[in-house]
């Protein structure tokens, strides 16, 4: 019996919780239980006159122990995170992809991080979006100052005007990763395929920057989609290019639905597909429901020599109220019992 | 009650409890819908007022200043709870949200979903087995191979012999069928008096939860090719109500294969007040579970059934 209370009073004194697996550390299992139980005297002790933030639990994602307990004790010690942090860099996403959380860690701002944080305001980034771009791209830490500027002046020999080149690293923060050899690869590739010509290779660098690097595979698959399946000749597809560059980016068995019902169903034909590429980056669901809506109406006419005539461009764009209102010239109440009976 | 704006997310988060209603896009699988639903449910509840990061709980201290040379404490915010170290405050696994009952990728129409303390009761409705019913269309001339349009074409038949009248006539006799299969199903044996006293009382709900029974088949639009029939039914599944297309078209002597069912009812929820694509965030949500709430209330039976028969109200 007495055995027994001991071991009752030895594990009410030395209650580990369950929850923090063994396989961890000691200095950070010790740390999690302090974290922990610090929460739970907080909640118990202190009289908190804020009614909405004494019922305001953490929800069960964040009670559950996940790897961000050991980003909890060491953001309020590292300044490194505390930086990010103002900055507006997403620590909760990087410590998500392997690896980057340990290598942000180690990283000490005034060394590693500002260096590379200058070098990007020098090239016309804007501070706003330094976040984002870390948060995205971490392991631009880890590139050479030189080997990044070797890449900005391969970019400014190829004429890249200072606008361009600001857009390029604002909006592909994975551009300064790929050596110069390889952006030059594939700057030639997009020149080749598409018959391009100086110019339109620095508009379609600038207006999209994530297409050159984006996986060739998909891009491969993409342009046999276009160029076989729906039938493009070289010139529509340059156009289609430039205008939207997107289309290469979107899964390829969707652009082919989508463009089977633009082209059969509602009855569209190349030219007016050209002109209006938005048709095909709208989903296919949303494509159908209005054009059967507004087939009922009568007003599915997309010939602009006839009568009635809806631009295709005003059918894909605007949310649903808009679209009812202005587009087909009838009340929600209509439309919601059209969708009903699909 | 006068209603107050709410602009804390725990709040409305606390409040979140119910069954919702949604009308569910042909084409699209349920586990899409739900995870569309939620994801813009938890989007929502981020964008508005989340709970503010904790305060370090061993305050540091600062000196007071050429005033007042004494330390004082700050409260300085504990920078492990900030938004972008944690992650988003609501996250999808959060919501607890489960099915009351399923429909299959082609269908479409009503679909109710019980959301955090609703669950109990959505569970209490799908054990008490209400009854669904849905508008099936049929077009005539063609069989295929799963007997949705999508599939391989397996017979080719001429279909100028059907008129509506024999369609009517054969819904008729089906129902009969079915409507004896289920006494047969409530479980009891056909020969005694108890069976007699259930059949006395009118349809019943099988005592089976896996066999579909069919209470009604009635046609009710007919333009050659195409015809509707209006079904009621439990523990039906979208395959069985194509095979059963399948198989008016082969009582016509003729084939035919099912182009669309649309669940118009599922006990008392209607597909009136279901909620549509544009619908699908917090706003439509919380709307829509208040007004479901009302369809409880008041037919209250739908979750402590008190007789075995189907009833009429």
């Amino acid at each position: 019996m007495i055995i027994l209370r001991n071991l009752r009073f030895i594990t009410k004194v030395t209650k580990t919780d369950a929850n923090i697996p063994n396989y961890l550390p000691k200095n950070i299992r010790s740390l999690r239980n302090q974290t922990r139980q610090r929460v739970e005297s907080l909640t118990t002790k202190e009289e908190h006159t804020d009614h909405v933030e004494k019922l305001a639990q953490p929800t069960r994602t964040e009670q559950r122990v996940n790897t961000v307990l050991r980003k909890h004790c060491l953001c309020n010690k590292s300044p490194t995170l505390q930086k990010f942090l103002q900055l507006g860099v997403d620590l909760h996403s990087i410590e998500r992809r392997k690896g980057l959380a340990k290598f942000t860690l180690g990283l000490d701002f005034e060394k590693d991080v500002q260096p590379y944080l200058y070098f990007l305001q020098d090239q016309g980034v804007p501070a706003e979006s330094f976040g984002e771009l870390i948060t995205k791209n971490p392991l631009i830490f880890k590139i050479d100052l030189d080997d990044l500027q070797t890449r900005v002046n391969y970019l400014e020999s190829k004429k890249f005007t200072a606008v361009q080149r600001q857009r390029i690293f604002t909006y592909n923060p994975f551009w300064l990763m790929f050596s110069t050899h390889r952006i030059d690869k594939r700057l030639g590739h997009f020149q080749k395929e598409f018959h391009l010509n100086g110019d339109d290779v620095r508009f379609l660098a600038s207006k999209q920057p994530r297409l050159i690097t984006y996986n060739m595979d998909h891009i491969r698959k993409a342009s046999f989609c276009i160029r076989e399946e729906m039938g493009f000749d070289k010139d529509e597809i340059k156009c289609l290019l430039l205008s939207k560059p997107r289309l290469w980016m979107i899964n390829s068995d969707e652009l082919i639905e989508r463009f089977a019902y633009a082209h059969q169903t509602m009855g569209l034909s190349h030219d007016l597909l050209i002109q209006f590429p938005e048709v095909l980056t709208s989903r296919e669901f949303r494509l159908r429901q209005r054009h059967e809506f507004l087939a009922t109406l009568g007003r599915a006419q997309y010939d602009p020599e006839k009568d009635l005539y809806t631009s295709p461009k005003d059918l894909v764009s605007g949310n649903d109220y808009h679209f009812v209102r202005n587009v087909a010239k009838s009340d929600l109440e209509t439309y919601e019992l059209f969708l009903k009976t699909r | 009650m006068s209603l107050t704006k709410v602009y804390d997310a725990p709040t409305v988060f606390r409040h979140l409890n119910g069954i919702m209603n949604i009308y569910k896009p042909a084409g699209m699988k349920v586990k899409h819908v739900k995870n569309a639903v939620l994801h813009n449910i938890a989007k929502d509840l981020n964008e508005m007022k989340v709970r503010e990061p904790r305060k370090l709980h061993t305050p540091l201290l600062e000196p007071g200043g050429d005033a007042n040379p004494l330390l004082r404490k700050i409260n300085s915010i504990d920078l492990a709870d900030h938004i972008l170290a944690t992650g988003p405050r609501y996250q999808i696994s959060d919501i607890r949200c489960a099915l009351v009952a399923g429909l299959g990728i082609h269908t479409s129409g009503v679909l109710l979903f019980g959301i955090n303390k609703g669950i109990n009761q959505s569970q209490q409705v799908q054990r008490n087995r209400p009854v669904r019913a849905y508008h099936v269309t049929g077009r005539l001339g063609m069989a295929t191979e799963t007997h949705f349009p999508d599939a391989r074409i397996t017979v080719r038949a001429d279909y100028r012999h059907v008129h509506p009248d024999r369609v009517s006539a054969l819904a008729a006799s089906m129902q009969a069928s079915h409507q004896r299969k289920m006494y047969e199903l409530c479980g009891v044996d056909l020969q005694s008096q108890a069976a007699y006293e259930i059949a006395c009382k009118g349809l019943l709900r099988p005592a089976d939860n896996t066999q579909p029974v069919i209470y009604g088949i009635k046609l009710i639009d007919f333009q050659r090719p195409d015809f509707t029939l209006e079904i009621h039914a439990i523990n039906e599944c979208e395959e069985y109500l194509a095979s059963l297309i399948n198989e008016v078209g082969i009582e016509l002597r003729t084939v035919a294969h099912c182009t669309s069912i649309r669940c118009i009812r599922h006990g008392h929820y209607g597909v009136e007040t279901s909620l549509l694509r544009h619908g699908w965030n917090l706003r439509g949500v919380v709307k829509n579970m208040r007004e479901q709430r009302q369809v409880l209330q008041k037919h209250p039976h739908l979750i402590n059934q008190d007789k075995i028969e189907l009833r009429n109200d």
